[in-house]
């Protein structure tokens, strides 16, 4: 019998003094070792879009334009962005009183693939044609769908025509090129271009990499390794190689990290938040952890055609009863910054002008109480027909994080009298299945934007999903406000920057009093870095950290 | 054999008695408190809180509740289907034993976590099962059960099968024959009896595999679904702690380790007295 | 004898076959996609993407009509594209199978040697305290979830002690016989620290009974040393039952293990399995499940003849 306990205390002991050394010493500046927790399935950059795909793309393949970490628009591969005022870009009238854009870019003079020949129109023209072709897989259509046509004035200079004229005209960070030259063949037959593609059975040809970095080797599952790209022009990275190592698990991560394996964690695709911040408590002095909020919101729709969910007072009384201050601050440090609507702070929209809903939990009751809930002995609470007030709370099964959350969430709202059953699904059963045709009571997720990022598709009257349209549309409240529909159809032409600012803050105080759904916070992103590791700039948005990679340093 | 027995039934009083506890203690495992967490012992926590604040002790009686009622009733459940299989199979012989056993050794030679994980991903609903069933707290325990019950009545199928061979070719049960009882009278009063050895110590064996395989679907995410907690679920939560708060995974850790190796004790233990006897 | 054998394949052949129409239909009646994904990862991805990507895998056409397309291929010898890895099922399977066959492999070699080494000083010296501590030993490694004893092996020998690395199959960029073998070892413990016991215990019992046998009298009687007596005479009793646990175990070399894979990031069957099955990469996953149930139900296959041909007691008609 205490044999059997030795052998649990033991290696507990031993456990209990591991945590408390410390780690194993940083290996040569050779090479970096990121870790990350996902392995990117495919490599080519149009085709399944993934966090860790964009992550290594980063190093390797440029964009034209992107956001960069001071969620500016800036030019990657192009020389300059078109503005009406430099000429690039000329709005045409398409007749039916719709309005169009011309935008004319010129790919800059020494931007060249790994294998040596330039990076061209006929590379543009290429793309053009891959995305626009029904059958090629990529997964982002829109983009190809908006633009009418292409010319090309000459190698490095060409002109789209898009058909709809929005205020982020310039922005074509979708627009990704692989190059023709070598990915013709694999077109051939367009249906066959997923399995064809080259960045799926040759990804170490150099000729697919236009960046500083160039993929080099590949363990399928493991680890890929990333070379200097000898025929990059600009500031070469400060890192001969840099390896990211995939490992799923969590606290094994973590392990690696302590032994020395992996150098650094990625933040995008890294550790959970409330992981990260129990690994510096513990851990934290030996590392360098750099915390980034950004513009994945949290919050919870709610089923606006629930009779309940559907008065008003209740909504607010929901609100009020949650005290996100003390959840941010106990489970995440205080890092998340409380949201009070679908902005993030550090957004250039972003307005503090709007309804704020502390802790509150007397008015809340009283609000409840207002809407016929009367709260019965035994700690529910009941309508005139005696119907108990019990929703469901759904969020993705599996996520730590969320589940604790949700835990939370059911015991502060338990003190107002609300019983709420928790029901989690799998990601993909929840965005595939149930939200999709919006059967749920309240869903927790976040949505993921960009700066400035207009929520059309989520606020829009005439993108709620249902039987008639397909199940086309986010709008999963199912919310209606033709006052917020005019404010958003203004905001998305409205190329004047200030009027837009106006316009960004009606919307947020609208949705602040309508509250479709309850705000809670704006994820973020830790960084745990090396001590010698300098120059990361974390970006916030959804463009990764990796598109910067020349900056990084190795302080000695 | 008292060792394993009575380590078994101090766990199972203590996790059955938790709530009486609790409510003695002034405590409940659900209370979140997130102004007190992940932390140490102290007089009213005796083993501390977790990461919510929620009390531990409590929480492993609780998980101790939830991961032996799973354990016990996928055994029991896996030992019934697997008996009936073995009885009819073993007794009625040619053809319908050759199907039967066919059947078993296929599911046998099935990759067991694939089957697992496509069985736990299952839509429900899909398969008709009422909404009341499908939308209930309760409803991951069930699930638990039936997959570990799926899985685990082949053993007792080929144990029982076996016994019965050996059985029924014994005078008693000829006599029997002779004297005109029916199927279902010769198999329950006469076979069964003679064959519950083996069946015994292969359910005891048994519960503390089906508790090992509750805690690997909580390692994927397949298992228990918050806030109800299980031994499993409590250790595989702690492993994100395990730098900061590693007693968070030692206590749900020894519970599980303790349950099952007194349950392969006992089953080693009731072997070498029907070996004896 | 042939009859027999001629039977059993042709009953491996039934059972493959009803297998994969149950696995098919059980991948297809997980609910949604990894496409929908898509649509929570990507904000401008939208309900026509996720429509016109899914129908371009052909998941618009019912279930059924997608089944027979595959089987029609797969008896042609055609397994199809892995839509996870973008590349035949063929090369998706092989370098995993490759890394699987070696950590299984060393693995249960190492176990079923350490098996051997303690069942048979433990049946030599039955209920001594010498078997008892064996006996908990054995009962210690199967009552522990894998999962935590990868976390307590990584967190002593990589993170603290550092001697050897904490994941992966090699060093990037190098990977050579020395550094494969380093990264094997922690893995390798864990399996072997969780598998040992189960074999022990049978290795014990089966040397046991057969060191109770009557000809193990009569070789000590008529003078036989201690050695000659268990290795010549009771081993050959005993490699009956053991026979038996070596052809069960064959399925396991080739379905991995799944949890030992993760918690060491090394890429292997048991993880491709899962990844393909929760993935509804259906080619991929049937080619990788089909080939584990074929494997075990050879090994039973042999466990069968080779129980016939050890021991003349036996036989089939």
């Amino acid at each position: 019998m205490i044999r059997s306990h030795l052998f649990r205390l033991v290696p507990l002991a031993l456990v209990a003094a591991a945590a408390s050394m410390a780690p194993a010493a940083a290996g040569e500046r050779e090479t970096l070792t990121i870790g990350i927790i996902q392995y990117p399935a495919t490599l080519n950059p149009n085709i399944d879009a993934m966090a860790a795909k964009s992550y290594v793309l980063g190093m390797a393949v440029r964009p034209f334009t992107v956001y960069d970490p001071d969620w500016k628009l800036v030019c990657i591969l192009c020389t300059e962005l078109p503005t009406i005022d430099n000429g690039r870009a000329v709005p045409v009238d398409l007749g039916d009183g719709k309005k169009g854009i011309d935008l004319t870019y010129t790919i800059r003079a020494d931007a060249k693939w790994g294998d040596g020949v330039p990076v061209s129109s006929e590379d543009v023209l290429f793309t053009y044609d891959l995305g626009r072709h029904p059958q090629s897989a990529i997964s982002n259509a829109e983009l190809y769908r908006r633009i009418i046509k292409v010319s090309v004035k000459d190698a490095r200079t060409f002109t789209l025509h898009f058909d709809k004229l929005t205020f982020e005209y310039a922005a074509i960070n979708d627009f990704v090129l692989v190059p023709a030259h070598v990915e013709r063949a694999a077109f051939a037959d367009p249906a066959q271009y997923r399995v064809r593609t080259r960045y799926a059975t040759n990804p170490t040809n150099p000729g697919l990499y236009n960046g500083p970095y160039r993929i080099s080797e590949i363990a399928a599952g493991s680890h890929i390794l990333l070379e200097r790209n000898p025929h990059w022009a600009g500031t070469p990275g400060s890192f001969p190689k840099i390896t990211l190592r995939a490992i799923e698990n969590t606290a094994a991560l973590e392990a690696n990290l302590l032994s020395g394996t992996i150098d650094m964690i990625a933040g995008e695709i890294g550790l959970p938040l409330d992981e990260a911040l129990a690994f510096d408590k513990r851990h934290g002095a030996a590392f360098q952890i750099v915390y980034k909020p950004g513009l994945a919101y949290e919050h919870i729709d709610l089923n606006l055609d629930l009779p309940a969910l559907a008065d008003r007072r209740v909504r607010e009384a929901l609100l009020l009863g949650l005290d996100r201050d003390a959840l941010t601050k106990s489970l995440f440090a205080g890092r998340l910054p409380v949201a009070d609507s679908f902005v993030s702070p550090l957004d250039i929209g972003y307005t503090a002008e709007v309804p704020r809903y502390r802790h509150d939990p007397a008015r809340a009751a009283a609000l409840l109480d207002a809407a016929g809930w009367r709260a019965q002995p035994n700690g529910g609470r009941r309508n005139a027909d005696g119907q108990a007030l019990s929703v469901e709370l759904m969020t993705t099964a599996g996520n730590r994080s969320r589940e604790l959350v949700e835990q939370v969430l059911q015991s502060q709202w338990k003190k107002l009298g609300i019983d709420i059953r928790i029901r989690n699904q799998p990601a993909r059963v929840m965005f595939g299945d149930s939200l999709r045709h919006r059967q749920f009571q309240l869903a927790m997720y976040a949505w993921i934007s960009s700066p400035e990022n207009v929520p059309r598709s989520i606020l829009h009257s005439s993108e709620i999903p249902d039987a008639a349209n397909g199940f086309v549309g986010e709008n999963l409240p199912g919310y209606r406000n033709p006052e917020m529909d005019r404010i958003l159809e203004a905001l998305e032409i409205e190329l004047d920057a200030d009027k837009r600012k106006v316009l960004w803050a009606e919307a947020q105080r609208l949705y602040a009093i309508d509250l479709p759904s309850l705000p809670l916070y704006f994820k973020a992103d830790a960084f745990i870095l090396p001590k010698w590791l300098g120059g990361i700039r974390p970006t916030g948005n959804q463009y990764p950290t990796t598109l910067w990679v020349t900056e990084w340093t190795a302080q000695p | 054999m008292r060792l394993p027995l009575a380590l078994l039934g101090v766990i199972a009083a203590a996790s059955f008695a938790g709530p009486v506890i609790g409510t003695g203690l002034g405590l409940d495992p659900a209370t979140v408190d997130l102004a007190d967490r992940v932390a140490g012992p102290s007089a009213t926590h005796l083993l501390g809180t977790d990461e919510l604040g929620r009390d531990v002790l409590l929480r492993l009686f609780e998980g101790g509740r939830i991961s032996l009622a799973i354990g016990i009733a996928a055994a029991l459940a896996a030992a019934a289907f697997g008996t009936t299989v073995g009885l009819v199979a073993g007794y009625l012989g040619g053809w319908t034993d050759r199907v039967l056993m066919r059947v078993t050794d296929a599911i046998i030679a099935l990759p067991l976590l694939p089957l697992l994980i496509v069985l736990a991903a299952l839509d429900l609903g899909k398969l008709g099962l009422p909404a009341w069933l499908v939308q209930s707290e309760d409803i991951s325990l069930l699930r638990i059960v039936t997959l570990a019950a799926l899985i685990g009545w082949t053993t007792a199928a080929r144990l029982v099968r076996g016994a019965t061979l050996v059985t029924r070719n014994r005078d008693f049960v000829r006599a029997a024959r002779s004297l005109g009882a029916g199927v279902p009278h010769i198999l329950i009063r006469h076979i069964l009896p003679n064959v519950l050895a083996p069946l015994v110590v292969a359910t005891s064996l048994s519960v503390g595999d089906v508790i090992l395989l509750e805690s690997v679907l909580s390692f994927l995410g397949l298992g228990i679904q918050p806030p109800l907690a299980s031994w499993g679920s409590m250790l595989s939560n702690a492993q994100e702690l395990i730098s900061t708060a590693p007693l968070l995974a030692v206590y749900p850790g020894a519970m599980i380790f303790a349950t099952v190796i007194a349950c392969n004790l006992l089953g080693d233990a009731l072997q070498r007295r029907f070996d004896r006897g | 004898m042939i009859r027999f054998a001629a039977i059993r394949l042709v009953e491996i052949a039934a059972v493959l076959l009803l297998m994969s129409f149950v696995i098919y239909a059980l991948i297809g009646l997980m609910p949604g996609d990894p496409i929908d994904l898509m649509r929570s990862a990507d904000p401008r991805a939208t309900a026509a993407d996720v429509a016109r990507l899914k129908a371009l895998q052909g998941l618009d056409r019912p279930l059924f009509e997608r089944y027979l397309a595959w089987g029609g291929h797969a008896l042609g010898g055609d397994l199809g594209y892995s839509r996870l890895f973008a590349e035949p099922v063929t090369s998706a399977l092989g370098p995993r199978l490759a890394n699987s066959l070696l950590l299984m492999g060393t693995s249960f070699v190492l176990a079923f040697v350490l098996a051997l080494a303690l069942g048979i000083a433990a049946a030599r010296r039955p209920d001594s305290r010498l078997d008892r501590a064996i006996s908990l030993f054995c009962f210690a490694g199967v009552s522990v979830p894998t999962f935590w004893l990868a976390l307590v092996l990584i967190l002593i020998f990589a993170a603290s002690l550092g001697w050897f690395p904490a994941s992966g199959i090699a060093t990037a960029g190098l990977g050579g016989f020395r550094d494969r073998l380093a990264h094997l070892a922690l893995p390798v413990a864990t399996l072997t620290l969780a598998g040992v016991g189960g074999y022990t215990r049978y290795v014990r019992a089966a040397m046991r009974d057969a060191l109770a046998q009557d000809h193990i009298r009569t070789a000590r009687a008529k003078g036989a040393s201690e050695a000659r007596v268990i290795w010549r005479h009771a081993l050959r009793s005993a490699l009956v039952p053991v026979t038996t646990i070596l052809a069960l175990s064959f399925g396991g070399l080739v379905s991995g293990a799944l949890v030992t894979e993760t918690m060491f990031a090394y890429p292997g069957m048991g993880k491709l399995i899962f990844d393909a099955v929760m993935g509804n990469d259906y080619n991929l996953a049937l080619a990788a499940l089909l080939l584990a149930t074929a494997t075990t139900l050879a090994g039973n296959f042999a466990a069968d003849l080779a129980y016939a041909w050890l021991d003349p007691r036996v036989s089939y008609q």
